[in-house]
């Protein structure tokens, strides 16, 4: 029955990326340009969980997790303006290679700022459901997998709907796909540039806080969370929103499976392989490319 | 490094001021410096060689790489290894180092170099971290998270190491500068901004963008070598992502492309640490924030403000350039064949942009092709030079087969082109944009002859005002005869323009049709796309007119002007066609 629980864990683990995938796209299809400080943004997230909590606890509340995760949404989702206002807005009229490199000065920024303030070494953010493990049908699973699936889970319901069901989200499928054209239509792009920016910081924020429970938070953690969402974009075919949920998934699968089979070193290993294979087997990832020509 | 003298002295005009600079610093260094500052003086000599390197990459070929911090890693390891184990081979750990690196460079730049922008930088992100993971990870070669110590240095620290790193940076850093002032500067430009421009003056853009990639993987090697050798120890940090944003961090603080700048950046960057002590160990990011506000503020970097606050103070003399003492002819040596189309097709989705397209145009013959929008004249032409491939058909020029081979080796049988919407470094003066086309050339001129002859072309244009301004700051129709200036500098057999008339007033239309009309008397071919039918009349003998992607009319320019055929697809579909 071990094969049960990595598989839990893997889905747990893979929700979590697909929040930040999710984030990295709706940011790259707006803005068309890489966030390359999406990672980083993850990384704040846990820091948020790890500090509100602490100063909570210190003002005597003591909140569960559940009342703290909107909160580190919120908080998340401001930092995702911070980006916005100055990685995105001052070089909107520029290649989309200046966003790329302004974010990974931010990213620096961030990370830096998180070494210096909050400090090098790793914490624990709260259980988001604390508890005994559940035993379903003889096999003991974490409880904090289980929630992070279903948060996650309905988070992405949340944005997909909000996508692909509204005006709103309507108007955005039309900037991603020509912004000038959106504009010609009376769409305010910027708006709903910004605006994916805020998202795409929440949505990192959560994914966050979720994983800073099972591993950790620390200053240091931003780029690998960056790679696998950007893994995850470039393999799923780039722009597409289902691509990067699914290749998210099959990094989070990979990864389990090789770390419990060879070793999390391998796993690492293994996985870069793989994506350098793919990039020169099938450039336009493996479900073909949603957006073309952008950087 | 006092701020106001050195800064005066680089204001300085006159050859020696980057010398100069030295000078004073390696003056205050003899006087003031203790073991440590030269150590970090000598630190910033080897960053600096990387920076330089990454300029290469990043700066010059435009490709946004982010393996050069792990390149710098491998060079420091492999430093390592051959100092601790062949003792006896210690003048060979530098070219070693550079070398290893430069491999590792060739073999992931032939397979990676033709992605996109971001898929490229993902791919080298990956390798990067290959290494990183490798030198953690084999324990027993690299010494894991422990790194290696009692690496030697093949000369003794102190100042010898200082001269050797910095002798190193000014040699390499005065190569580069040099090329770059030659026609090199031009071409490169052209090649990162406008590849196909630069693919139809015959430059093979994937060589020279693995050319940069591997010389700048050369340097990181040797970098990476040298900064091991001061230290004494490595680490699996020199390999690692901080290396690598460091690295982009001084690139854009000091500057993209300029040689300064990577000694700038390098500097500020190794000695943040001490010159902000007050922050404490916010240093970095303070270094970050400025960074960013270079990005946002000042894109080319502190080299660029500093050369133009030099050119404010002292606006340089611009050298008129002798003019050659021929004016150059077109034709060249070798005769022309004929350029054949046969049933030539290309499909975009369902779109049928070109559908069975044949016909010949013999060598030193004129001729125009009209259409309404969207009836395939553009996609022809980039079908023709081999920007975008053909479905289906033969496409020949004399006995060469033109159809799929890439857009340069097209080129150098002696196709040139221009573009619609013109593709123009918009910083380059008209005549160092004209000058690229001599590139190709053996023996290749020197920039001063390439202007020469370039400002001749534009003359012969009636452009050669425009010869000093900057493309960017031309009006449309005046770029496009800057275009034409260009292809006609490449010497080519055949000549295939883009409405060239388009964005010029009646009068310079007439005298640019005169002057293809003498091209053509030269030898060359022409294969001229308009709208407007005077100003092909006035240039060409013969019409090809197509409609939704086909031939509908090939003749004499008369005789198609009143093909009831060419009437409709003229008149009868798109009224405002006729009229522009």
């Amino acid at each position: 029955m071990v094969t049960a629980q990595l598989l839990v864990n893997a889905l747990a683990l893979g929700a979590a990326y697909a929040l930040v995938a999710l984030g990295f796209v709706l940011v790259l299809n707006a803005a068309g340009a890489v966030n390359f400080a999406q990672g980083d943004m993850v990384m704040l997230g846990g820091v948020a969980a790890v500090t509100l909590s602490g100063l909570l606890t210190l003002a005597g509340v003591r909140l569960p997790g559940v009342v703290l995760l909107p909160l580190v949404v919120v908080v998340s989702g401001l930092v995702g303006l911070l980006v916005a206002a100055l990685g995105f807005w001052p070089l909107r009229d520029r290649p989309p290679a200046a966003m790329f490199v302004a974010t990974i000065a931010l990213a620096a920024v961030f990370e830096q700022s998180a070494m210096a303030f909050f400090g090098p070494e790793p914490r624990t953010a709260p259980a988001l459901w604390e508890g005994a493990a559940l035993m379903i049908g003889g096999v003991a699973f974490g409880r904090q997998p289980l929630a992070l699936i279903l948060v996650a889970g309905l988070c992405v319901a949340g944005v997909y709907l909000l996508l692909e069901r509204t005006q709103t989200g309507r108007r955005f499928r039309a900037v991603a796909q020509d912004r000038d054209m959106a504009r010609a239509l009376g769409i305010r792009a910027a708006r709903l540039v910004v605006g994916a920016f805020a998202l795409g910081g929440g949505l990192a924020g959560l994914a966050g806080a979720l994983l800073g429970h099972q591993f950790f938070v620390h200053a240091g953690q931003g780029p690998a969370y960056m790679v696998k969402a950007y893994i995850a974009a470039a393999i799923g075919g780039w722009g597409s929103v289902p691509g990067a949920l699914l290749g998210a998934l099959l990094i989070a699968l990979f990864e389990t499976l090789v770390s419990a089979a060879l070793s999390a070193v391998w796993a690492q290993a293994l996985l870069y392989l793989t994506l350098l294979i793919i990039l020169l087997w099938r450039p336009q990832g493996l479900f073909g490319e949603a957006i073309g020509q952008r950087a | 490094m006092k701020p106001g003298s050195t800064l005066r002295i680089l204001l300085a005009q006159g050859p020696a001021p980057a010398l100069a600079a030295a000078g004073a610093a390696l003056a205050w260094l003899a006087l003031a410096g203790d073991s440590y500052t030269i150590r970090l003086a000598t630190l910033a000599g080897a960053q600096a060689l990387l920076v330089l390197g990454y300029q290469l990459v990043f700066g010059h070929a435009g490709a946004l790489s982010l393996a050069q911090g792990g390149l710098f890693g491998l060079g420091a390891y492999v430093a390592a290894l051959l100092s601790l184990h062949v003792p006896w081979a210690m003048a060979l750990t530098l070219p070693a180092a550079a070398l290893a690196a430069m491999l590792v460079a060739a073999m992931v730049g032939v397979a990676v170099l033709r992605l996109q922008t971001h898929y490229f930088a993902l791919a080298t992100l990956a390798v990067a971290q290959l290494i990183h993971l490798a030198a953690v990870n084999l324990e027993t070669l690299t010494g894991g998270a422990n790194g290696l110590a009692g690496i030697l240095p093949v000369v003794p620290r102190g100042w010898p190491m200082l001269l050797l790193v910095w002798g190193l940076f000014g040699a390499a850093g005065w190569m580069v500068a040099r090329v770059l002032a030659g026609l090199a500067g031009p071409v490169l430009d052209l090649a990162r901004e406008h590849p196909q421009a630069a693919q139809s003056l015959g430059i093979d853009v994937a060589a020279l963008r693995f050319s940069a990639f591997v010389a700048g993987a050369g340097l990181a090697g040797l970098a990476g070598a040298l900064h091991a050798q001061v230290v004494g120890v490595v680490s699996p940090d020199v390999a690692d992502m901080p290396v690598m944003i460091g690295c982009l961090i001084a690139t854009v603080i000091g500057g993209r492309r300029a040689v300064l700048g990577a000694a700038l950046g390098a500097i500020l960057l190794t000695h943040a640490p001490e010159w902000f002590r007050f922050l404490e160990n916010r240093h970095l990011i303070a270094f970050g924030l400025l960074a960013l506000a270079m990005v946002i503020v000042a894109p080319d970097g502190l080299a660029a403000l500093v050369t133009d606050a030099r050119r404010r103070l002292r606006p340089p003399v611009t050298p008129t350039s002798a003019p050659a003492p021929q004016p150059p002819t077109v034709a060249r040596a070798a005769a022309p064949g004929t350029l054949r189309l046969e049933s030539v097709g290309k499909s975009f989705g369902g779109v049928r942009a070109l559908d069975g397209v044949s016909f010949e145009v013999a060598p030193a013959e004129a001729v125009g092709v009209i259409g309404p929008n969207g009836s395939g004249k553009t996609t022809l032409v980039n079908v023709v030079t081999g920007i975008i491939a053909a479905d289906a058909g033969r496409i020949s020029l004399g006995s060469e087969t033109l159809r799929d081979r890439a857009a340069y080796a097209i080129a150098r049988l002696g196709v040139s082109r221009t573009f619609q919407q013109a593709q123009l470094v918009a910083a380059a003066p008209a005549e160092d944009a004209v000058a690229a086309a001599a590139w190709r050339r053996s023996p290749r001129p020197s920039l001063p002859a390439a202007r020469a002859e370039a400002s001749h072309w534009l003359a012969r244009l009636d452009a050669g005002s425009d010869a000093a301004r900057p493309c960017g700051a031309l009006p449309a129709g005046r770029r496009r005869l800057v275009e034409v200036a260009r292809a006609l500098m490449a010497r080519p057999h055949l000549l295939v323009l883009d409405e060239p008339g388009a964005g010029l007033s009646r009068s310079e239309r007439a005298a640019l049709a005169r002057h293809l009309r003498a091209v053509c008397a030269e030898g060359t071919t022409l294969l001229i796309i308009d709208h407007d039918i005077d100003f092909l009349a006035a240039c060409t003998n013969r019409l090809i007119c197509l409609d939704r992607g086909q031939v509908v009319a090939d003749g004499p320019v008369e005789a198609v002007r009143r093909d009831p055929r060419v009437r409709l697809a003229w008149f009868g579909i798109d009224h405002e066609e006729g009229a522009a």
